[in-house]
Protein backbone atom coordinates (compact mmCIF):
# COMPACT_ATOMS: atom_id res chain seq x y z
CA UNK A 1 0.00 0.00 0.00
CA UNK A 2 1.36 3.43 -0.88
CA UNK A 3 2.08 5.60 2.18
CA UNK A 4 -0.55 8.12 1.12
CA UNK A 5 -3.18 5.41 0.83
CA UNK A 6 -2.27 4.07 4.21
CA UNK A 7 -2.63 7.49 5.77
CA UNK A 8 -5.92 8.18 4.02
CA UNK A 9 -7.34 4.81 5.04
CA UNK A 10 -6.30 5.41 8.63
CA UNK A 11 -7.85 8.86 8.75
CA UNK A 12 -11.04 7.56 7.23
CA UNK A 13 -11.31 4.96 9.98
CA UNK A 14 -9.92 6.87 12.92
CA UNK A 15 -11.12 10.45 12.63
CA UNK A 16 -14.84 9.65 12.99
CA UNK A 17 -13.98 8.37 16.48
CA UNK A 18 -12.11 11.49 17.52
CA UNK A 19 -14.90 12.71 19.80
CA UNK A 20 -15.13 9.34 21.53
CA UNK A 21 -11.35 9.26 21.95
CA UNK A 22 -11.20 12.81 23.23
CA UNK A 23 -14.11 12.27 25.60
CA UNK A 24 -12.41 9.27 27.20
CA UNK A 25 -9.07 11.10 27.45
CA UNK A 26 -10.78 14.17 28.88
CA UNK A 27 -12.45 12.11 31.60
CA UNK A 28 -9.28 10.20 32.41
CA UNK A 29 -6.93 13.18 32.39
CA UNK A 30 -9.34 15.59 34.02
CA UNK A 31 -8.60 18.58 31.79
CA UNK A 32 -8.65 19.56 28.13
CA UNK A 33 -5.00 20.36 27.51
CA UNK A 34 -3.72 17.04 28.81
CA UNK A 35 -6.53 15.22 27.03
CA UNK A 36 -5.38 16.70 23.71
CA UNK A 37 -1.83 15.50 24.34
CA UNK A 38 -3.06 12.02 25.19
CA UNK A 39 -5.30 11.83 22.13
CA UNK A 40 -2.62 13.08 19.78
CA UNK A 41 -0.18 10.55 21.17
CA UNK A 42 -2.78 7.79 20.87
CA UNK A 43 -3.48 8.62 17.22
CA UNK A 44 0.21 8.58 16.38
CA UNK A 45 0.58 5.21 18.01
CA UNK A 46 -2.55 3.86 16.40
CA UNK A 47 -1.26 4.97 13.02
CA UNK A 48 2.10 3.42 13.66
CA UNK A 49 0.59 0.10 14.64
CA UNK A 50 -2.33 0.31 12.26
CA UNK A 51 -1.25 -2.96 10.67
CA UNK A 52 -1.84 -4.72 13.96
CA UNK A 53 -5.52 -3.92 13.84
CA UNK A 54 -7.21 -7.17 12.92
CA UNK A 55 -10.44 -5.79 11.59
CA UNK A 56 -12.47 -5.88 14.81
CA UNK A 57 -14.34 -2.92 16.22
CA UNK A 58 -12.08 0.00 15.40
CA UNK A 59 -13.53 2.30 18.05
CA UNK A 60 -12.83 -0.26 20.78
CA UNK A 61 -9.30 -0.76 19.45
CA UNK A 62 -8.73 2.98 19.44
CA UNK A 63 -10.17 3.51 22.92
CA UNK A 64 -7.89 0.75 24.22
CA UNK A 65 -4.93 2.65 22.82
CA UNK A 66 -6.20 5.94 24.24
CA UNK A 67 -6.38 4.34 27.67
CA UNK A 68 -2.89 2.89 27.31
CA UNK A 69 -1.61 6.27 26.17
CA UNK A 70 -3.15 7.85 29.21
CA UNK A 71 -1.51 5.29 31.50
CA UNK A 72 1.88 5.95 29.92
CA UNK A 73 1.34 9.68 30.09
CA UNK A 74 0.22 9.52 33.70
CA UNK A 75 3.25 7.47 34.64
CA UNK A 76 5.65 9.81 32.89
CA UNK A 77 4.07 12.88 34.42
CA UNK A 78 3.58 11.30 37.85
CA UNK A 79 0.13 12.76 37.97
CA UNK A 80 -2.01 12.16 41.02
CA UNK A 81 -4.67 11.00 38.60
CA UNK A 82 -2.65 7.85 38.11
CA UNK A 83 -4.84 6.33 40.70
CA UNK A 84 -5.73 2.98 39.22
CA UNK A 85 -5.12 0.68 42.12
CA UNK A 86 -3.71 -2.71 41.37
CA UNK A 87 -6.55 -5.15 41.11
CA UNK A 88 -7.56 -6.29 44.52
CA UNK A 89 -8.75 -9.87 44.92
CA UNK A 90 -11.99 -8.56 46.38
CA UNK A 91 -12.71 -6.59 43.25
CA UNK A 92 -11.71 -9.42 41.00
CA UNK A 93 -13.81 -12.11 42.56
CA UNK A 94 -15.93 -12.14 39.48
CA UNK A 95 -18.97 -12.92 41.63
CA UNK A 96 -21.70 -10.37 41.57
CA UNK A 97 -23.97 -12.18 43.95
CA UNK A 98 -22.50 -10.35 46.92
CA UNK A 99 -22.87 -6.90 45.44
CA UNK A 100 -26.44 -6.99 44.37
CA UNK A 101 -28.18 -3.91 43.21
CA UNK A 102 -31.41 -3.47 45.08
CA UNK A 103 -30.78 -4.71 48.58
CA UNK A 104 -31.11 -1.17 49.79
CA UNK A 105 -34.51 -0.11 51.06
CA UNK A 106 -36.49 1.90 48.63
CA UNK A 107 -36.97 5.23 50.27
CA UNK A 108 -38.56 8.49 49.17
CA UNK A 109 -35.07 9.90 48.69
CA UNK A 110 -34.40 7.66 45.75
CA UNK A 111 -36.97 9.63 43.83
CA UNK A 112 -34.60 12.56 43.97
CA UNK A 113 -32.26 10.58 41.77
CA UNK A 114 -34.08 12.03 38.84
CA UNK A 115 -33.33 15.60 39.76
CA UNK A 116 -29.59 15.82 39.42
CA UNK A 117 -27.76 18.32 37.31
CA UNK A 118 -24.74 17.75 35.15
CA UNK A 119 -22.36 19.68 37.39
CA UNK A 120 -23.29 17.86 40.56
CA UNK A 121 -23.08 14.52 38.82
CA UNK A 122 -19.63 15.28 37.44
CA UNK A 123 -18.48 16.34 40.89
CA UNK A 124 -19.72 13.07 42.38
CA UNK A 125 -18.03 11.09 39.61
CA UNK A 126 -14.74 12.80 40.41
CA UNK A 127 -15.01 11.54 43.97
CA UNK A 128 -15.19 7.91 42.87
CA UNK A 129 -12.08 5.72 42.62
CA UNK A 130 -10.63 5.95 39.12
CA UNK A 131 -11.45 2.38 38.18
CA UNK A 132 -15.10 2.90 39.14
CA UNK A 133 -15.34 6.17 37.23
CA UNK A 134 -13.80 4.52 34.23
CA UNK A 135 -16.27 1.65 33.89
CA UNK A 136 -19.26 3.94 34.46
CA UNK A 137 -17.95 6.26 31.79
CA UNK A 138 -17.31 3.48 29.28
CA UNK A 139 -20.76 2.04 29.92
CA UNK A 140 -22.97 5.10 30.15
CA UNK A 141 -21.18 7.70 28.06
CA UNK A 142 -19.18 5.70 25.52
CA UNK A 143 -21.96 3.10 25.47
CA UNK A 144 -19.72 0.03 25.34
CA UNK A 145 -20.89 -3.51 26.04
CA UNK A 146 -19.42 -5.55 28.91
CA UNK A 147 -17.20 -7.40 26.49
CA UNK A 148 -15.93 -4.18 24.93
CA UNK A 149 -15.24 -2.66 28.33
CA UNK A 150 -13.33 -5.81 29.25
CA UNK A 151 -11.15 -5.29 26.18
CA UNK A 152 -10.48 -1.62 26.81
CA UNK A 153 -9.71 -2.07 30.50
CA UNK A 154 -7.91 -5.42 30.05
CA UNK A 155 -9.80 -7.32 32.72
CA UNK A 156 -12.04 -10.41 32.60
CA UNK A 157 -15.69 -9.79 31.84
CA UNK A 158 -16.67 -10.95 35.35
CA UNK A 159 -14.56 -8.15 36.75
CA UNK A 160 -16.38 -5.66 34.54
CA UNK A 161 -19.71 -6.83 35.95
CA UNK A 162 -18.65 -6.72 39.58
CA UNK A 163 -16.79 -3.44 39.19
CA UNK A 164 -19.74 -1.84 37.45
CA UNK A 165 -22.07 -3.06 40.17
CA UNK A 166 -19.79 -1.65 42.88
CA UNK A 167 -19.37 1.59 40.98
CA UNK A 168 -23.11 2.11 40.68
CA UNK A 169 -23.70 1.42 44.34
CA UNK A 170 -20.88 3.77 45.31
CA UNK A 171 -22.23 6.53 43.09
CA UNK A 172 -25.72 5.99 44.39
CA UNK A 173 -24.48 6.36 47.97
CA UNK A 174 -22.66 9.60 47.16
CA UNK A 175 -25.70 10.80 45.30
CA UNK A 176 -28.13 10.16 48.16
CA UNK A 177 -25.86 11.61 50.84
CA UNK A 178 -25.41 14.65 48.63
CA UNK A 179 -29.15 15.05 48.30
CA UNK A 180 -29.78 14.76 52.02
CA UNK A 181 -27.00 17.23 52.79
CA UNK A 182 -28.40 19.75 50.38
CA UNK A 183 -31.86 19.21 51.78
CA UNK A 184 -30.54 19.78 55.30
CA UNK A 185 -28.94 23.02 54.25
CA UNK A 186 -32.05 24.12 52.49
CA UNK A 187 -30.32 24.45 49.13
CA UNK B 1 -37.45 -17.64 39.75
CA UNK B 2 -36.84 -16.40 43.27
CA UNK B 3 -36.05 -12.80 44.16
CA UNK B 4 -32.51 -13.55 45.25
CA UNK B 5 -31.77 -15.06 41.88
CA UNK B 6 -33.40 -12.21 40.00
CA UNK B 7 -31.66 -9.34 41.78
CA UNK B 8 -28.13 -9.98 40.44
CA UNK B 9 -29.57 -10.14 36.95
CA UNK B 10 -31.23 -6.71 37.09
CA UNK B 11 -28.12 -4.75 36.03
CA UNK B 12 -27.55 -7.21 33.19
CA UNK B 13 -31.13 -6.75 32.10
CA UNK B 14 -30.80 -2.97 32.23
CA UNK B 15 -27.54 -3.13 30.30
CA UNK B 16 -28.99 -5.39 27.61
CA UNK B 17 -26.59 -8.20 28.48
CA UNK B 18 -29.10 -10.97 29.22
CA UNK B 19 -29.85 -13.80 26.85
CA UNK B 20 -33.35 -13.97 25.43
CA UNK B 21 -34.31 -16.90 27.63
CA UNK B 22 -33.14 -15.32 30.83
CA UNK B 23 -34.68 -12.02 29.87
CA UNK B 24 -37.99 -13.75 29.49
CA UNK B 25 -37.64 -15.52 32.83
CA UNK B 26 -36.77 -12.28 34.60
CA UNK B 27 -39.62 -10.33 33.02
CA UNK B 28 -42.06 -13.00 34.13
CA UNK B 29 -40.83 -12.56 37.68
CA UNK B 30 -40.95 -8.78 37.45
CA UNK B 31 -44.55 -8.84 36.29
CA UNK B 32 -45.67 -10.28 39.62
CA UNK B 33 -43.00 -8.96 42.02
CA UNK B 34 -43.37 -5.22 42.76
CA UNK B 35 -40.20 -5.23 44.91
CA UNK B 36 -37.89 -6.39 42.16
CA UNK B 37 -39.69 -4.23 39.63
CA UNK B 38 -39.12 -1.19 41.86
CA UNK B 39 -35.43 -2.00 42.15
CA UNK B 40 -35.11 -2.22 38.41
CA UNK B 41 -36.91 1.08 38.05
CA UNK B 42 -34.52 2.61 40.56
CA UNK B 43 -31.55 1.42 38.56
CA UNK B 44 -33.03 2.60 35.31
CA UNK B 45 -33.74 6.02 36.77
CA UNK B 46 -30.14 6.31 37.78
CA UNK B 47 -28.89 5.12 34.40
CA UNK B 48 -31.11 7.56 32.56
CA UNK B 49 -29.91 10.40 34.74
CA UNK B 50 -26.30 9.46 34.03
CA UNK B 51 -26.79 9.06 30.32
CA UNK B 52 -28.58 12.38 30.13
CA UNK B 53 -26.43 14.42 32.45
CA UNK B 54 -22.89 13.11 32.25
CA UNK B 55 -21.04 15.46 29.93
CA UNK B 56 -19.75 14.08 26.65
CA UNK B 57 -16.68 16.12 25.84
CA UNK B 58 -16.39 16.86 22.16
CA UNK B 59 -12.98 17.26 20.64
CA UNK B 60 -11.90 20.86 19.97
CA UNK B 61 -12.67 21.75 16.34
CA UNK B 62 -9.06 22.03 15.26
CA UNK B 63 -7.83 18.80 16.84
CA UNK B 64 -8.52 16.66 13.77
CA UNK B 65 -6.50 18.97 11.57
CA UNK B 66 -3.65 19.07 14.05
CA UNK B 67 -3.55 15.28 14.22
CA UNK B 68 -3.62 15.08 10.43
CA UNK B 69 -0.60 17.35 10.35
CA UNK B 70 1.49 15.35 12.76
CA UNK B 71 0.74 11.98 11.19
CA UNK B 72 3.85 11.26 9.18
CA UNK B 73 3.31 10.61 5.50
CA UNK B 74 5.58 7.65 5.63
CA UNK B 75 6.06 5.42 8.55
CA UNK B 76 7.36 1.92 8.41
CA UNK B 77 4.86 -0.47 9.92
CA UNK B 78 6.18 -2.00 13.12
CA UNK B 79 6.30 -5.77 13.47
CA UNK B 80 4.11 -6.72 16.37
CA UNK B 81 5.48 -8.63 19.31
CA UNK B 82 9.00 -7.29 18.94
CA UNK B 83 10.64 -4.34 20.62
CA UNK B 84 8.92 -5.07 23.87
CA UNK B 85 12.13 -5.93 25.58
CA UNK B 86 12.05 -5.19 29.23
CA UNK B 87 15.03 -3.52 30.80
CA UNK B 88 15.79 -4.95 34.17
CA UNK B 89 18.16 -2.81 36.15
CA UNK B 90 18.55 -4.59 39.43
CA UNK B 91 15.05 -4.57 40.76
CA UNK B 92 13.92 -1.50 38.92
CA UNK B 93 11.98 -2.10 35.77
CA UNK B 94 12.84 0.66 33.38
CA UNK B 95 10.53 0.94 30.44
CA UNK B 96 12.12 2.13 27.25
CA UNK B 97 10.09 4.18 24.84
CA UNK B 98 9.72 1.18 22.61
CA UNK B 99 7.71 -0.70 25.19
CA UNK B 100 4.63 0.61 23.59
CA UNK B 101 5.15 -2.05 20.98
CA UNK B 102 4.37 -4.39 23.83
CA UNK B 103 1.29 -2.44 24.77
CA UNK B 104 0.08 -2.53 21.22
CA UNK B 105 0.89 -6.19 20.93
CA UNK B 106 -1.48 -6.69 23.84
CA UNK B 107 -4.18 -4.85 21.99
CA UNK B 108 -3.52 -6.71 18.78
CA UNK B 109 -3.54 -10.05 20.53
CA UNK B 110 -6.75 -9.29 22.30
CA UNK B 111 -8.31 -8.73 18.97
CA UNK B 112 -6.87 -11.91 17.59
CA UNK B 113 -8.78 -13.71 20.29
CA UNK B 114 -11.95 -11.71 19.82
CA UNK B 115 -11.94 -12.36 16.13
CA UNK B 116 -11.56 -16.05 16.67
CA UNK B 117 -8.59 -16.06 14.36
CA UNK B 118 -6.40 -17.66 16.95
CA UNK B 119 -6.53 -21.40 16.76
CA UNK B 120 -5.65 -21.66 20.39
CA UNK B 121 -7.38 -19.17 22.64
CA UNK B 122 -5.53 -20.41 25.68
CA UNK B 123 -2.13 -19.73 24.14
CA UNK B 124 -3.24 -16.29 23.12
CA UNK B 125 -4.55 -15.64 26.60
CA UNK B 126 -1.16 -16.53 28.03
CA UNK B 127 0.52 -14.25 25.52
CA UNK B 128 -1.89 -11.47 26.41
CA UNK B 129 -1.17 -11.83 30.09
CA UNK B 130 2.56 -11.92 29.53
CA UNK B 131 2.56 -8.76 27.44
CA UNK B 132 0.08 -7.04 29.74
CA UNK B 133 2.12 -7.86 32.82
CA UNK B 134 5.04 -5.99 31.33
CA UNK B 135 3.17 -3.05 29.92
CA UNK B 136 0.90 -2.32 32.84
CA UNK B 137 3.72 -2.23 35.35
CA UNK B 138 2.07 -5.15 37.01
CA UNK B 139 4.75 -7.76 36.88
CA UNK B 140 4.31 -8.81 40.47
CA UNK B 141 1.97 -8.52 43.43
CA UNK B 142 4.70 -9.80 45.72
CA UNK B 143 8.16 -8.65 44.78
CA UNK B 144 10.68 -10.87 46.49
CA UNK B 145 13.46 -13.28 45.71
CA UNK B 146 12.34 -15.42 48.60
CA UNK B 147 10.37 -18.39 47.34
CA UNK B 148 9.18 -19.11 50.88
CA UNK B 149 7.18 -15.89 50.64
CA UNK B 150 5.90 -16.29 47.10
CA UNK B 151 4.60 -19.84 47.37
CA UNK B 152 2.35 -19.42 50.43
CA UNK B 153 1.13 -16.08 49.12
CA UNK B 154 -0.07 -17.69 45.91
CA UNK B 155 -1.32 -20.89 47.55
CA UNK B 156 -3.50 -18.87 49.89
CA UNK B 157 -5.25 -17.22 46.97
CA UNK B 158 -5.56 -20.05 44.50
CA UNK B 159 -6.80 -23.58 44.13
CA UNK B 160 -3.38 -24.64 42.94
CA UNK B 161 -0.10 -24.54 44.76
CA UNK B 162 2.41 -23.70 42.06
CA UNK B 163 5.98 -24.92 42.23
CA UNK B 164 8.33 -22.09 43.13
CA UNK B 165 11.76 -23.71 42.94
CA UNK B 166 14.95 -21.83 43.68
CA UNK B 167 16.61 -21.62 40.29
CA UNK B 168 19.03 -18.80 41.01
CA UNK B 169 22.00 -21.18 40.96
CA UNK B 170 20.96 -22.18 37.45
CA UNK B 171 20.81 -18.55 36.39
CA UNK B 172 17.06 -17.97 36.73
CA UNK B 173 16.56 -15.73 39.78
CA UNK B 174 13.04 -15.32 41.14
CA UNK B 175 11.44 -11.89 40.74
CA UNK B 176 8.11 -12.47 42.45
CA UNK B 177 4.58 -13.66 41.92
CA UNK B 178 1.16 -12.33 41.12
CA UNK B 179 -2.43 -13.39 40.53
CA UNK B 180 -3.52 -13.46 36.94
CA UNK B 181 -6.27 -14.66 34.69
CA UNK B 182 -5.89 -17.08 31.85
CA UNK B 183 -8.96 -17.38 29.73
CA UNK B 184 -11.23 -16.69 32.67
CA UNK B 185 -9.38 -18.96 35.09
CA UNK B 186 -7.54 -17.72 38.08
CA UNK B 187 -3.88 -18.50 37.59
CA UNK B 188 -0.62 -18.16 39.45
CA UNK B 189 2.06 -16.23 37.65
CA UNK B 190 5.52 -16.83 39.05
CA UNK B 191 8.03 -14.43 37.57
CA UNK B 192 11.64 -15.36 36.95
CA UNK B 193 14.26 -13.71 34.86
CA UNK B 194 17.30 -14.64 32.86
CA UNK B 195 19.59 -11.68 32.42
CA UNK B 196 17.26 -9.05 31.02
CA UNK B 197 14.53 -11.42 29.90
CA UNK B 198 11.40 -11.85 31.94
CA UNK B 199 9.83 -15.30 32.22
CA UNK B 200 6.24 -15.63 33.29
CA UNK B 201 5.45 -19.10 34.58
CA UNK B 202 1.69 -19.57 34.64
CA UNK B 203 0.00 -22.38 36.55
CA UNK B 204 -3.71 -23.01 36.83
CA UNK B 205 -5.96 -25.85 37.91
CA UNK B 206 -6.93 -28.23 35.13
CA UNK B 207 -8.74 -30.97 37.01
CA UNK B 208 -9.60 -34.23 35.31
CA UNK B 209 -7.07 -33.81 32.54
CA UNK B 210 -4.35 -36.24 31.65
CA UNK B 211 -0.69 -35.38 32.09
CA UNK B 212 0.91 -33.99 28.95
CA UNK B 213 4.58 -33.63 28.05
CA UNK B 214 6.35 -30.46 26.96
CA UNK B 215 4.97 -28.71 23.94
CA UNK B 216 6.98 -25.92 22.47
CA UNK B 217 5.58 -23.08 20.43
CA UNK B 218 6.72 -19.75 19.06
CA UNK B 219 4.22 -16.97 18.62
CA UNK B 220 4.37 -13.23 18.04
CA UNK B 221 8.06 -13.15 18.88
CA UNK B 222 7.70 -15.07 22.13
CA UNK B 223 8.50 -18.64 23.01
CA UNK B 224 6.10 -20.77 25.01
CA UNK B 225 6.42 -24.12 26.74
CA UNK B 226 3.28 -25.85 27.96
CA UNK B 227 2.78 -29.02 29.93
CA UNK B 228 0.33 -30.60 32.34
CA UNK B 229 1.01 -32.54 35.49
CA UNK B 230 -1.23 -33.77 38.30
CA UNK B 231 -4.24 -31.70 37.28
CA UNK B 232 -2.26 -28.49 36.91
CA UNK B 233 -1.57 -26.82 33.58
CA UNK B 234 1.69 -24.95 33.16
CA UNK B 235 2.87 -22.47 30.61
CA UNK B 236 6.21 -20.71 30.60
CA UNK B 237 6.53 -17.76 28.27
CA UNK B 238 9.37 -15.39 27.48
CA UNK B 239 11.31 -13.76 24.72
CA UNK B 240 14.19 -16.02 25.74
CA UNK B 241 15.69 -18.36 23.18
CA UNK B 242 13.68 -21.56 22.87
CA UNK B 243 16.40 -23.85 24.22
CA UNK B 244 16.88 -21.72 27.31
CA UNK B 245 13.16 -21.67 27.98
CA UNK B 246 13.19 -25.42 27.60
CA UNK B 247 15.97 -25.71 30.16
CA UNK B 248 13.95 -23.50 32.48
CA UNK B 249 10.78 -25.56 32.03
CA UNK B 250 12.57 -28.84 32.68
CA UNK B 251 14.01 -27.42 35.88
CA UNK B 252 10.56 -26.31 37.02
CA UNK B 253 9.00 -29.65 36.20
CA UNK B 254 11.87 -31.39 37.98
CA UNK B 255 12.45 -33.34 34.82
ZN1 LIG C 1 -38.71 -10.41 43.28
Amino acid sequence: MAPDDRKRRFELLALPHLDAAYNLARWLAGNGADAEDVVQDAYLRAFRYFDAWQGGNFRVWLLTIVRNSFMTWAKENRTPRMVFRSESPADDGGEIADIVWGHQPRDPESLLLESIDSQTLTRLMERLPAEYREVLLLREVEDLSYKEIATVVSVPIGTVMSRLARARLALRRLWLSNESREAAHGV
Amino acid sequence: MACDRVRPLLPLLADGELSLTRRWMVSRHLARCPDCAAQLEDLQTMRTAMRTNLPFHQAPPDLAARIGNVLPREMPPVPIGRGSRLTLAGRTFAFAGSTFAGALAGVALTFLVMNGRADDAMTQAVLNSHVRSMMADHLTDVLTEDRHTVKPWLSARLDVSPPVPDLAPEGFPLVGGRLDYIDGHRAAAVVYRRDKHVINLFAWAAPNTADAGFRQEARQGFNLMTWRHDGVAYCAISDLEADQLQTFSRLVAGD
